[in-house]
């Protein structure tokens, strides 16, 4: 016994498919976002690029869902709080997570 | 039972004694909602770096990484590490290329993400993760995959052009588990580097150089001593201290006979 079901421990997931291993996704508030590109620099995983037209770049997301390796470093670089991890790793079967709760900032006690 | 003439001496009450010397202090509670102490902003703060300034790390900051290592609890006071400085460009460089060559065999062979699918090769190698991954989970967890493969694809760095990595050795004959001891050690370094305004990484894909004999040699990692862990110096790009959100946990929390569950 345990947490894992038989069936679980038995699903082995496919790590191509987003459906089995959710990758952790970042957000951009584009009102908030100043084109500064710090966070584009940032990130070691490249999954972040400049568009839009010369003097009003913003940033997005590349296309390729496998690329960010969750170092929130964007987050943490950004002077204008534009841009958070919305989206956790994830996994189905084997490597299913346990007891998450919210996701929050330090907290007080 | 004990046997006639053994005497178990009783237990001292160590407040007791502390009373009768007269050292009694005052028990340090700090009062509820007070500021962050500096050890744990730093912990808050810290995040992994893996983008470095060109410029070096003074030779006596680096030494004082080391002065707060020696120091790190481990079990049984038995201090299972040997560190390594490398601060040398080429020689990095070096590592790099070896680190990187590696990840291009385990992607080739295992990687079936980038594989055409349903192609024989794909089939192969997918059905070759589900055996190994049952016997190494830990290594063939999608995550470090992923990294394995933007590395091989040069989409990702091993060392990440850091101007310091201290090499983190582990003697294998250790008290209990001295992997745990290595992550401790390592710890004191990387919160240091951060209150004194350095970047941090571990590097766990370090190991491989343990699958190079020159390597291995240079830096003493022969048996019984091992690669463990690399961690990554150096000043980062940019102010990366704002803080971010993280998961709660789930904790169990037994008090007054009750089990109550917090986050």
């Amino acid at each position: 016994m345990g947490l894992l079901t038989s069936k679980e421990r038995r699903h082995f997931p496919d790590w191509d498919d987003p459906a089995q291993c959710m990758f952790q996704r970042v957000t951009i508030d584009l009102e908030k976002c100043d084109g500064c590109k710090l966070c584009t620099l940032a990130c070691p995983a490249n999954v972040l690029e400049q568009f839009g037209p010369k003097g009003a770049k913003k940033v997005r997301v590349k296309a390729d869902h496998r690329g960010c390796i969750s170092c929130n470093n964007c987050h943490a670089i950004c002077e204008n709080g534009a841009i958070r991890a919305t989206q956790s790793y994830d996994f189905v079967g084997f490597y299913r997570r346990f007891g998450l709760g919210e996701f929050s900032k330090p907290r007080v006690f | 039972m004990t046997e006639a003439g053994v005497r178990v001496p009783a237990l001292e009450d160590a407040e007791e004694a502390e009373k009768e010397a007269g050292r009694v202090s005052k028990i340090p509670v700090v009062p509820q909602g007070a500021p962050w102490t500096a050890v744990e902003r730093v912990m808050f703060e810290r995040r992994s770096i893996r983008k470095f300034r060109k410029t070096q790390v003074p030779a006596h900051v680096i030494r004082r990484l080391l002065e707060v290592a020696r120091f790190a609890p481990s079990q049984g006071n038995c201090q299972p590490w040997k560190l390594v400085v490398v601060r040398d460009a080429a020689m990095i460089q070096g590592m790099e290329d070896f680190c990187v060559g590696e990840c291009r065999k385990l992607t080739e062979s295992l990687d079936y993400a980038t594989m055409r699918k349903g192609s024989l090769k794909y089939r192969v190698a997918r059905a070759k993760t589900k055996v190994f991954g049952r016997l190494q989970p830990n290594m063939l967890h999608p995550v470090p995959i992923t990294a394995c493969t933007a590395i091989a694809q040069g989409r990702f760095a091993v060392f990440h052009h850091a101007p310091t990595v201290i090499l983190v050795l582990m003697d294998k004959r250790a008290i209990g588990v001295p992997a745990i001891d290595i992550g401790i050690c390592g710890t004191n370094i990387v919160l240091a580097a951060q209150s004194l305004g350095l970047g941090t990484c571990w590097v766990g894909f370090s190991k491989f150089l343990n699958e190079s004999k020159e390597w291995c040699a240079k830096f003493g990692a022969e048996d019984p001593f091992e690669i463990e862990e690399a961690i990554c110096v150096g000043y980062p790009v940019g102010d990366t201290t704002h803080l971010i959100p993280r998961e709660t946990h789930e904790t169990a929390w037994f008090e007054g006979g009750k089990r109550e569950l917090i986050y």
